[in-house]
C-alpha cells in the first residue's frame, strides 16, 4: 500500500558526473516499475538515492507522501534485492532472512511463521540452516529476495537482480518474480539493462539516458510509440531498422524515397506527416513490419545476405548500401541464403523521425 | 603391465623424496625448539656437558661414601655411564645447596642425614640411594633470581595489550576509511604509513626519550606502547585495509537497509566477517611487542619489560645456558597462549566463512 515519487532529483559526483538529472517519475500503489536503460545512464544511482544509500544533491523523494529525503536507509520502510544479492555470508539463510525482523523486535514465534512463510514463497524452504557458501547462485538469488519480501516494505527496490544468473535460469526467475509481487502486491521498482526482461515484467517502463528520463510508458507504448530514435532502437530486438528518406510530393500523395526504394504513404501516414515541413525524415520500421510479397507487389528486391531459422521465425538479412538490415518473417516459407526477396513495409506500423531533434514526429 | 609398475616406482620414489624433504624440513624448524625447551629443565651440571643429554633427567641416581673430609658424594653421569665425584665434606647444608643448585633435585638436609645414618649403620663401604628431580627448578630460579620478574612480565602483558588495542583501534579505523572512502593524498598516506617502518627502532628510540619525558611518560608501559604502535599502525593499517576491502561494501548497505544504522551494520556484519585478519593483524602486533628489546632498553629504567629482564639475565647468566633457557621458554609461552587463542580466529579465514 504505497506510492512513491521521484520530484526533480538530481545527482552529482564531484563537478563532471551527473548520473542523474533532474529526474522525476511516479511509482503508483502495487505498481511493477521497470527502469530501463544502458548501463552507465544513472538507473542504480536513481535506485539508490530512493533506497536513502545515496545523497540526493537537489529534489526530493517522497513515500506514501512524506518526505523522505533525508532520512536514513532503515527509516524509509523499503527493502532491496542487490545486484550481488548481498546476503551476509557468516549467517545461515535463516539468519539472514530474520535479521530485520529481529532488529523490529518482533516475537520469535511471529519470525519463525514470516520467515518460513517467505521460504515457501521463494521455494528455499530446505536450505534455513545453509549457510550461502553452501548455495547456489539461484539460491543465493531466493534468499535475497526472501530477505527482501519478509520485512513486508512500503516499496520493494531491485538492482539488475537477474544479471548475475544463467540465461534460462533469468527468463524462468522473472516469471516467479513477477508471481511473488502479485502475492506480495509490493510498489516495486526494477532496474535493468535489459530490454526484453523490461518488457515481459514490467507493468511500466521508465527509460533512461545519460540520467534523463527520456520516456515512460507501458511495453506495448515504448515498443509501439518510442518516442525518439533512441528509444526506438533501444527496444526490440532485433531492433528497429532505420532509413534517411527524403520526403518527396509528386501529384497523387506523398513519397519517401531514397537510392533504393521509392514508398508511396497511405493517406492516415500522409496526414501524421502534415505539420512537418522539413524534406528529410528518418523512416522507422519494426524488423516484423518488412513483409516479403509477390514481386508485382515489391517495393524493394534485393538479396538475402543471412539466414537465421528460429524455430517459430525466421531472420532474414540483407545489405542496404552501408547498412544490414533485418527482418523477421514466418518460418515458412524457408528462406536461403543469396535468394532473392519481394518487399514490403506496413504502413499502419511505421514511425517518422525529425533526424535533427530525434524526436518522433506524427503520434 | 610393465608401465604399470614403472609408474608405481616413480611414485613410490616421489612420494619418499617429498616426504623427506618435508621431514627435514620439519626437523629443521623443531629441533631448536626441542633443545632450548630441554636444555630448560636440565640441572646446570648436565646443561654443560658433552655430548648433551637428549631428555631432561626424572631422578638422580647418587652414591655416598667416606671420604678424607667427612663423606664423599658421587652421582650417576648419563654422558659417561659411571658414578662421578662431586663433593667430599662433612657440612649437610653444603650438600643440600649443591644438590639443589647444581643438580636440580629435590632433597632436605633431614634425608641428607638419614642417608648419612643409614650408611654408617650399614656396615658397607657405600650406600646408593635416588631422589626426584625438580623439573622446574630453573624456571623457579628464574624468576626467583631475575630482578622483577613477575612484574616485568606483567608489564609486558599490559603493553603488548595496549599497543594492540591503539594500533587496532587507530590502525583499524583507518584501514578502513582506506578500503572504504577515496580522499585527497590516499596513495602519498598509503606509502608515508610504511616509511615509518624502514627505520629502526633505535633511531625513533634516542630522540624519543625526550619526548617521553617531556609527556611524563618515560618508563611507563603507555609510552612504550605508543612508541611500538607508531610502527605497529602502519602495517595495521595495509592489513586491516585489505581485509576491509575484500569485504563488498554492499553487505553493510544491505544491513542498513534491513533496519541497522551505521554502526549496527557495521558491528554486526563488516566486523565479525574482518576478525580473522582483524587476529591476525593483532598476532603481529603482540608478537611485535612482546619481542622487541631495544627501545625498551632505552624507554625503560626501573621499569623493565619481560624481554628486556629476559635479555639482562642471557648477559649475566653466563655460567646458566640452563637458566637463560628457562627465561626464554617463560618468555615464548605468553605468545604462544596468546596466538593458540587467535588461532580459532585465524582458520576462520581459511575454513567457514568465505566472503
Ligand atoms: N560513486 C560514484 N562516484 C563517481 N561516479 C559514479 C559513482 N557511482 C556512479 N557513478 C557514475 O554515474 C553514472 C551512472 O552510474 P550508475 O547509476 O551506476 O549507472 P547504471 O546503474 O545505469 O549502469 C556512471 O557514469 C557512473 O560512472
Ligand atoms: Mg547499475
Amino acid at each position: 500500500m504505497a506510492t512513491l515519487e521521484i520530484i526533480n532529483v538530481t545527482k552529482r559526483f564531484g563537478r563532471k558526473v551527473i548520473a542523474a538529472d533532474n529526474v522525476s517519475l511516479e511509482v503508483h500503489d502495487k505498481e511493477f516499475l521497470v527502469l530501463l536503460g544502458p548501463s552507465g545512464c544513472g538507473k542504480t544511482t536513481t535506485l539508490r538515492m530512493v533506497a536513502g544509500l545515496e545523497e540526493v544533491t537537489d529534489g526530493n523523494i517522497l513515500i506514501d507522501g512524506v518526505d523522505v529525503t533525508d532520512l536514513p536507509p532503515r527509516k524509509r520502510n523499503i527493502s532491496m534485492v542487490f545486484q550481488n544479492y548481498a546476503i551476509w555470508p557468516h549467517m545461515t539463510v535463516y539468519e539472514n532472512i530474520s535479521y530485520a525482523l529481529k532488529l523490529k523486535r518482533m516475537e520469535k514465534s511471529e519470525i519463525d511463521r514470516i520467515v518460513h512463510e517467505v521460504a515457501d514463497m521463494t521455494k528455499i524452504g530446505e536450505l534455513l540452516e545453509r549457510i550461502p557458501a553452501q548455495l547456489s547462485g539461484g539460491q543465493q538469488q531466493r534468499v535475497a529476495v526472501a530477505r527482501a519480501i519478509a520485512v513486508s516494505p512500503k516499496v520493494f527496490l531491485m538492482d539488475e537482480p537477474l544479471s548475475n544468473l544463467d540465461a534460462k535460469l533469468r527468463v524462468s526467475m522473472r516469471t516467479e518474480l513477477k508471481a511473488i509481487h502479485d502475492s506480495a502486491k509490493a510498489t516495486t521498482v526494477f532496474v535493468t539493462h535489459d530490454q526484453s526482461e523490461a518488457m515481459s515484467i514490467a507493468d511500466r517502463i521508465v527509460i533512461m539516458r545519460h540520467g534523463k528520463i527520456t520516456q515512460t510508458g507501458t511495453p506495448e507504448e515504448v515498443y509501439d510509440k518510442g518516442a525518439n530514435l533512441f528509444v526506438a532502437d533501444f527496444i526490440g530486438t532485433p531492433p528497429t531498422n532505420f532509413f534517411d528518406v527524403e520526403l518527396q510530393r509528386n501529384g497523387k500523395g506523398l513519397h519517401l524515397v531514397n537510392s533504393y526504394f521509392d514508398l508511396r504513404l497511405l493517406p492516415e501516414n500522409e496526414a501524421r506527416l502534415k505539420g512537418y515541413n522539413k524534406d528529410q525524415l528518418t523512416l522507422g520500421v519494426r524488423p516484423e513490419n518488412i513483409i516479403l510479397v509477390k514481386k508485382s507487389k515489391s517495393i524493394l528486391d534485393t538479396t538475402a545476405l543471412v539466414v537465421e531459422p528460429q524455430g517459430s521465425h525466421q531472420v532474414i538479412a540483407f545489405r542496404l548500401g552501408e547498412k544490414i538490415i533485418k527482418i523477421v518473417a514466418p518460418a515458412l516459407p524457408k528462406m536461403e541464403m543469396g535468394e532473392t526477396i519481394h518487399l514490403d513495409f506496413q504502413q499502419e506500423s511505421l514511425r517518422f523521425f525529425d533526424p535533427e531533434s530525434t524526436l518522433a514526429i506524427g503520434d | 603391465m610393465n608401465r604399470k609398475v614403472n609408474k608405481k616406482i616413480i611414485k613410490a620414489a616421489k612420494d619418499t623424496v617429498f616426504y623427506l624433504f618435508l621431514t627435514t624440513l620439519i626437523a629443521g624448524m623443531l629441533l631448536p625448539v626441542y633443545f632450548i625447551v630441554s636444555l630448560s629443565f636440565l640441572s646446570t651440571r648436565e646443561a654443560y656437558r658433552y655430548p648433551l643429554p637428549l631428555v631432561p633427567a626424572l631422578k638422580t641416581d647418587f652414591e655416598l661414601t667416606y671420604g678424607e673430609n667427612g663423606y664423599i658424594l658421587s652421582v650417576w653421569d648419563r654422558t659417561d655411564k659411571e658414578y662421578q665425584t662431586v663433593l667430599d665434606t662433612n657440612e649437610v647444608e653444603k650438600m643440600e645447596v649443591y644438590i639443589k643448585a647444581r643438580l636440580g633435585t629435590k632433597i632436605t638436609q633431614e634425608e641428607i642425614r638419614a642417608e648419612i645414618a643409614r650408611l654408617e649403620n650399614s656396615g658397607q663401604e657405600s650406600i646408593f640411594f635416588t631422589k626426584p628431580r625438580s623439573l622446574l627448578y630453573n624456571y623457579d630460579t628464574f624468576f626467583k633470581v631475575t630482578r622483577d620478574a613477575v612484574p616485568a612480565l606483567i608489564r609486558s602483558i599490559e603493553i603488548a595489550a595496549l599497543t594492540i588495542l591503539i594500533s587496532l583501534s587507530i590502525g583499524g579505523l583507518a584501514g578502513y576509511a582506506f578500503a572504504r572512502y577515496i580522499f585527497k593524498g590516499k596513495d602519498a598516506l598509503r606509502f608515508s604509513v610504511l616509511f615509518v617502518r624502514m627505520f629502526p627502532g633505535v633511531a625513533i628510540a634516542l630522540p624519543m626519550v625526550f619526548i617521553l619525558a617531556k609527556a611524563n611518560l618515560y618508563d611507563e608501559p603507555l609510552g612504550l606502547s605508543l612508541i611500538y604502535s607508531v610502527g605497529a599502525i602502519g602495517l595495521t593499517i595495509w592489513i586491516t585495509a585489505s581485509i576491509f576491502m575484500g569485504i563488498p561494501k554492499s553487505l553493510e548497505e544491505a544491513a542498513q537497509v534491513f533496519g541497522g544504522s551505521k554502526l549496527q551494520a557495521f558491528m554486526r556484519v563488516t566486523l565479525p566477517l574482518a576478525l580473522p585478519g582483524l587476529a591476525a593483524s593483532a598476532m603481529y602486533t603482540f608478537l611485535g611487542a612482546w619481542n622487541e628489546t631495544v627501545a625498551a632498553i632505552i624507554l625503560t629504567q626501573f621499569k623493565p619489560t619481560f624481554s628486556v629482564v629476559v635479555y639482562q639475565t642471557l648477559l649475566g647468566a653466563q655460567g646458566n645456558v640452563n637458566l637463560a633457557a628457562a627465561g626464554g621458554i617463560a618468555m615464548a609461552l605468553p605468545a604462544l597462549i596468546f596466538t593458540f587463542f587467535l588461532r580459532r580466529y585465524i582458520n576462520q579465514m581459511w575454513g567457514g566463512v568465505t566472503v
